[in-house]
């Protein structure tokens, strides 16, 4: 039996020292490599009949768009999905993660999974992690006992709400939220809702931007992606072409390299060896 | 002098140091064309700080006489002294001498100006643009303590990085063989500004909602503005 | 340049919180506030911090909501285990044992500062403190959170020994809303649950309207 007396401190755990040391070395003037952030806005509804998450499009490395139509609205399972906000390389990969977890679950149970479920994983990951995976994670799904929405925050804790935001721009989508949701809303006014909440963090937050994207998940189990739901802002029109005619490019050297090719035709014995065929 | 850091015993972890930052970025993009008779200056009309926008309708451009205009990006209070400061000098010389600065002598005083505070700089980035003596179309370009240099084409601001190889390449026709080295005719210079602001605002959070143009030549300035993207 | 005002990445999402427990004859009253607060942007205002343990035991949470949810979680399960394996209620000294020994040997990586309360057939009702440091020490009545040091002096005025459970809900009450006016990172509205041998009771207060502000009648310096 253990003894818990004059022990040495927790030895489980995960070790992070090495997050100490980068931090050091970034202090005393190491540049890092930038990972791909999200500066994003997120959000999720609960409405009448199911869930409504949305999400802008827009990727950032600093003040450079990284990507104009990059996907936030990751798959968790059939009856759930999940937006991610954060480090776009952990978002994907704790729901890619997860999603097989949940699964995996599925099978071994042959139930639909419960919300719940993937929040649990989802927030025991997080905290193992101590916040230094960076995803803050709106979860979004309907089980038998109804629609929910949860906000996951990076260092692993977990709310549940009948509507929420998050990323950059969670303040605009908020002050739409807090204005205008309200309970029992039909799928209609709550696109629209989510639509306008999201409109609000892509016009107003520099960290969010492009399109639209929505995914409503019903309580009778049906989902539909909207990827590309409104683009909200159209690329303008440039007037000029710039296409540069042949030989624009220097050629600074010219060295020509005859080859002489030979060729030997050898006849295989086709009749020696059969086929495999299995 | 021995400052705080030097003594790391007083550095307590977790503990925040708090300095007043005089300087902000408030973003923002200027590109420049001169040609033989004219020069074109524009800038992005957005005034942001961090995530947020101030404004979608920030004129950048400083009209400092019927043949110069000044655009300056970066921190905006530094842009709004250092613009009144050479609204000032510029009467002071106009009283002094009883004829209006040129182009060319605002470009010098605009240098000595910014090195005059060379330790405690205006945070802005500079695109002078006008005719000079000759009536020939000129771009001053600066670095925020001075540095000045006289050339056809220059873009800077936030974008800048995001512009300049696309001037150099359509303006400057840099590392290219066999092609005509003719004058750049006005309406291409502006198709060209406004094409390489529509690719910044693309790319660039801090670059967007319109733009507005000052087109010098020698019966005057006159502005026209474009819309870009918002988001 | 730091993106300025923008610490939705980085801040740790914490309770900022007022929390109270007071021990009555024959159960407890528990009380919180609702905000939860990530830097000055405030996440949440409907939280709930009154956690469930077990049918009669509850803990208030306050600190990194992170790190009070995982605790309590793990609290919970274990109580659970406890419950079916040996087939009657936790005592909720058990669970605040509990709940120190995490808060005590994790104290180092830990921001927890939890009140457990509830009640059981042997002791009645009981309410413990686990500060920040992991001690645990059993109290008539406590506070905590920030919004608490606000409100010591109100409490060591007004509390007194053997208030009926009426009197008790109207004293957290009361505490709670006066901590949340003054703390800015409290707020919402107050939750207050009471738990007896029959079970628990929940209830939320609002936070009455902002009274007019005393006019003082304007005083002339009429020179003589």
């Amino acid at each position: 039996m253990k003894i818990d007396i004059a022990t040495e401190g927790p030895s489980n755990g995960f070790n992070f020292d090495n997050c100490a040391r980068n931090a050091m070395l970034q202090k005393n003037g190491f540049v890092c490599p930038t990972a791909v952030k999200t500066g994003t806005t997120i959000v999720g509804i609960v409405f009448n009949d199911g869930v409504i998450l949305g999400a802008d499009t827009r990727a950032t490395e600093g003040p450079i768009v990284a990507s104009k139509n990059c996907e936030k609205i990751h798959y968790l399972a059939k009856n759930m999905y999940c937006c991610g906000a954060g480090t776009a390389a952990d978002t994907e990969m704790t729901t890619s993660m997860i999603s097989s977890q949940l699964e995996l679950h599925r099978l071994n149970t042959g139930r639909v999974v419960p919300v719940e479920t993937a929040n649990t994983l989802l927030k025991q990951m997080l905290f193992r992690y101590q916040g230094y995976i960076g995803a803050a994670l709106i979860l979004g799904g309907v089980d038998s006992t109804g629609p929910h929405v949860y906000t996951i925050h990076p260092h692993g804790s977990t709310q549940i709400s009948p509507y929420t935001t998050m990323g950059s721009g969670s303040l605009a989508a908020m002050s739409v939220f807090e204005a205008r949701w309200k309970e029992g809303m039909s799928e209609e006014d709550g696109k629209k809702l989510v639509r306008d909440a999201i409109a609000a963090g892509i016009f107003n937050d520099l960290g969010s931007g492009s399109n639209v994207d929505l995914c409503v998940i019903r309580k009778n189990y049906t989902t539909e992606y909207l990827r590309g739901y409104e683009y909200a802002n159209l690329k303008g029109v440039r007037e000029l072409s710039y296409d540069f005619p042949k030989g624009t490019t220097a050629v600074l050297k010219t060295n020509v390299k005859r080859f002489e090719i030979t060729e030997t035709i050898r006849p295989i014995d086709s009749g020696s060896v059969p086929m495999e065929t299995a | 002098m021995l400052s705080i850091e030097d003594f790391p015993e007083y550095q307590i972890p977790g503990a925040k140091q708090v300095r007043f930052n005089p300087y902000e970025s408030n973003g923002g993009s200027v590109v420049a064309i001169a040609g033989d008779d004219y020069a074109i200056i524009a800038a992005d009309t957005r005034l942001s700080s961090g995530y947020s926008i101030h404004t979608r309708h920030q004129d950048k451009s400083f009209k400092l006489s019927e043949k110069t205009v000044l655009a300056s990006t970066g921190c905006w209070c530094d842009t709004l002294s250092l613009a009144s400061l050479i609204k000032a000098r510029m009467q002071m010389y106009e009283h002094l001498h009883n004829k209006k600065m040129s182009t060319t002598a605002v470009a010098q005083m605009l240098s000595i100006l910014m090195y005059n505070r060379r330790f405690f700089p205006y945070y802005v980035s500079n695109v002078l643009a006008g005719i000079d003596e000759n009536g020939e179309g000129v771009v001053y370009s600066y670095d925020p303590i001075g540095h000045c240099e006289r050339k056809k084409y220059s873009a800077g601001g936030t974008a800048g990085p995001l512009l300049q190889p696309v001037l150099d390449s359509q303006v400057g026709l840099k590392n290219q063989v066999g092609v005509e080295r003719s004058p750049i005719p006005m309406e291409r210079a502006k198709a060209i500004i406004r094409d390489t602001l529509i690719s910044a605002a693309e790319r660039d959070i801090y670059t967007g909602d319109g733009v507005i143009f000052n087109i010098i030549t020698k019966d005057g300035i006159k502005q026209e503005r474009i819309d870009l993207r918002k988001d | 340049m730091e993106m300025s005002g923008n610490d939705w990445m980085t801040a740790k999402h914490s309770t900022g919180t007022t929390i109270m427990a007071v021990e009555f004859d024959g159960g407890v009253v528990i009380g919180a506030d609702s905000r939860t607060s990530t830097g000055s942007y405030i996440a949440s205002r409907l939280t709930d911090k009154l956690y469930q343990v077990t049918d009669k035991i509850y803990c208030c949470r306050s600190g990194s909501a992170a790190d009070t949810q995982a605790i309590a979680d793990i609290v919970r399960y274990s109580m659970n285990y406890h419950e079916n394996q040996t087939g009657c209620e936790p005592l909720v000294a058990e669970a605040a044992s509990e709940f120190r020994n995490y808060c005590y040997n994790y104290r180092s990586s830990l921001m927890a500062g939890i009140i457990v309360a509830g009640w059981d057939k042997e002791n009645g009702g009981q309410v413990y403190s686990v500060p920040l440091g992991g001690m645990l020490i059993r109290q008539n009545c406590t506070i905590g959170g920030s919004g608490s040091a606000y409100v010591y002096g109100f409490v060591k005025e007004f509390y007194r020994e053997r208030m009926a459970k009426d009197e008790c809900v109207e004293f957290v009450k009361k505490t709670v809303l006066h901590a949340m006016y003054h703390d800015g990172s409290s707020g919402g509205v107050v939750r207050i649950a009471v738990i007896t041998k029959d079970g628990v009771e929940r209830n939320v207060y609002f936070a009455p309207p902002e009274p007019l502000p005393n006019v003082s009648p304007v005083v002339r310096m009429v020179s003589a």
